[in-house]
């Protein structure tokens, strides 16, 4: 009971805070007008006046593949990695900013495994991805898998840097 | 399983000059590990039948057909050798008749010449060699108890640009045609057991891969399966009558059965991993295929209804491409190694695996219908090829493939079940006959 004073004084000094906040910003909001100024009579002779440049007309950003980044994964595995998992993070983003937006991720390995095994594996990868993003809200619909296991390598190299490029799911946008 | 090892017993000289003396020879050809001499003496005519359209002489032919048999040790009279430590001597006539060719062909023990086979072939002479090829096959079938493999066909995949295509050709790399120009991606060829069909699965509708199949002599694709998403690896029943395969349209990959039109899918697995590659145990009622269910790729088998699960071998890790002999008693498979794959075979009972072939990558084991021989996909050499193996130690051979490179092989049944290209005086079974 003996703490109600203090409270309510508490209470008081954030009220007046609140108010004065928002008459802050109505200040901002809403500049007086000035007073309409007296009508200017033209000179006779027309005073080149500098034009102000045109706005020159840009098309709206849209998304494209070049804003998803590849997801990279180990050997013969589907886990998604750290790095996998921040670059998932961005594209779910994007998917959800862009509700126009719907996305085929591709699977692919690197060349060491069967073709046969690598189309399964290519799959998983895909399929990994595809529930990350849709665990991160963005809906099932937009996104499709498509595997092509070894068959579309992105590196042509037979080296530990070429495989490790090859071994990633893909976006390609529809 | 005519596996009745042959004991030839027959007279040879001992040695060239030195007095002239015989004695008994046992060849145990069924145990692969030796071979009998042939002498093969020049067809008379000595040339091609009229008008053949030929890259190399009959004689030719018929010589590499039977040196590729591993049934024999070859040597040619044309090419000056004397008949030296020979068993056997193959020869015979031509008899070109407007458009038709007569090949009378003969074997005859060395040296007293006694008949072992005398056979008439007659057919088109535009079908000169498929007569050659089966005069060959009838020489080993005479020594083996057991049909040659030169009449049969090679399906393969060849890779072109970023794309492949399906493509044919005989064993020895004659007649060889493409079967798509898609221009997309077309893997994973099956023969059916009766040699009219070929499936395979291909990206050619866009999107994930589709199962097709399309008759071996070429003609219109037939879509089999297109349902959502894996439709992969194929693989016809002995009997022809289903085809099992990977599907993943329900969610994941795994084996299934379809009938010859890729209706009545029949689920065979059901786990979280990867399930692939099946493979038909010559009976029917067994397949093998791959998993990773364990944590990697290994083969294991099953029931035909999809019970009795087991690894096949545990003396290999990483294995893959199971091919079950065609007697049933053996099974090849590859096994991962840092730079691809190494062939090997155990027992189909998983006993015994031992290396056959490595060196570079070594992938897609298939066996001829006599199961002498493995076809496979290699880069020993550089570029993907077709090379065989005959089991033996022996290094593999190259395929002729017309300088195309080329992988996931599968060899054709033997060319008594097949239905096309057989001479005119062979029975035709299943005439154009879907399975």
């Amino acid at each position: 009971m003996r703490k109600t004073p203090a409270l309510l004084f508490v209470m008081a000094v954030g009220l007046v805070a609140l108010f004065a906040a928002g008459c802050a910003k109505k200040a901002v909001e809403a500049p007086p007008t000035p007073a309409p100024a007296p009508p200017v009579v033209q000179p006779t002779t027309p005073v080149p006046t500098p034009t102000p440049t045109p706005e020159i007309p840009v098309p709206v950003p849209t998304v494209t593949a070049g804003d998803f980044a590849d997801v990279f994964f180990e050997l013969d595995s589907y886990a998604l990695s750290d790095d996998a998992k921040l670059a998932l993070d961005r594209a779910a983003r994007l998917l959800r900013d862009k509700a126009d937006v719907s996305v085929t991720l591709e699977g692919h390995c690197d060349e060491r495994g069967t073709v046969e095994y690598n189309q399964a594996l290519g799959e998983k990868r895909a399929n990994a991805a595809r529930d990350y993003l849709v665990n991160a809200g963005v809906p099932a619909a937009r996104l499709q898998t498509l595997s092509y296991g070894k068959e579309r390598p992105f590196a042509e190299g037979h080296d530990e840097s070429a495989w490790a490029q090859n071994r990633r799911a893909h976006f390609v946008l529809r | 399983m005519r596996r009745l090892p042959l004991i030839v017993l027959l007279a040879v000289l001992a040695a060239p000059g030195a007095r002239a003396q015989t004695r008994e020879v046992r060849i145990d050809i069924a145990g692969g590990g030796r071979r009998t001499q042939l002498y093969c003496e020049a067809l008379a005519a000595g040339r091609l039948p009229a008008g053949a359209p030929a890259a190399r002489p009959a004689d030719e032919v018929l010589a590499a057909d039977l040196e590729q048999s591993a049934v024999f040790l070859v040597s040619r009279a044309w090419s000056g050798q004397p008949p030296f430590d020979v068993q056997a001597v193959s020869g015979g006539r031509w008899k070109v008749a407007g458009g038709q060719v007569t090949l009378e062909g003969e074997v005859r023990d060395f040296p007293a010449r006694r008949p072992i086979l005398s056979k008439v072939y007659r057919g088109a002479a535009a079908d000169w060699r498929s007569l050659v090829h089966q005069f060959a096959d009838d020489i080993v079938l005479q020594f083996t108890g057991e049909t040659g493999v030169a009449c049969t066909r090679i399906a393969f995949i060849a890779p072109a640009g970023r794309n492949k295509e399906l493509w044919v050709m005989d064993l020895d790399g004659a007649g060889a045609r493409a079967l798509t120009a898609d221009r997309s991606i077309a893997l994973s060829p099956s023969w059916s057991p009766d040699g009219s069909l070929l499936a395979f699965s291909t990206y050619r509708d866009g999107g994930s891969p589709h199962l097709y199949v399309v008759p071996a002599v070429g003609g219109r694709l037939y879509q089999v399966s297109a349902r959502p998403g894996l439709n992969t690896s194929p693989a016809y029943s002995p009997d022809g009558r289903e085809i099992a395969c990977t599907l993943s349209k329900d969610g994941n990959s795994e084996i299934y059965v379809l009938d010859a039109r890729g209706g009545s899918p029949r689920r065979l697995t059901d786990n979280r991993a990867i399930d692939t590659s099946p493979c038909w145990s010559p009976t029917g009622r067994e397949i093998a295929f791959t998993s990773d269910r364990s944590g990697s790729p290994q083969v294991y088998m099953m029931d035909r209804d999809g019970g009795n699960v087991r690894r096949l071998t545990f003396d290999v890790g990483y294995t893959d491409s199971p091919a079950w002999s065609p007697r049933g008693d053996l099974v090849a498979f590859v096994s991962r190694t840092p730079v691809g794959f190494d062939l090997y075979v155990c027992g189909a009972d998983g006993t015994n695996a031992r290396l056959v072939v490595s060196g570079g990558s070594n992938e897609n084991p298939r066996w001829s219908p006599d199961g002498r021989h493995l076809v496979f996909a290699s880069n020993r050499e550089g570029p993907y090829a077709l090379f065989i193996s005959d089991l033996d130690g022996r290094p593999p051979r190259k395929l002729d493939t017309g300088g195309r490179a080329a992988m996931s092989p599968s060899w054709s049944p033997s060319a008594s079940r097949m239905a096309v290209a057989v001479p005119t005086n062979a029975p035709v079974s299943n005439p154009g006959g879907r399975p």
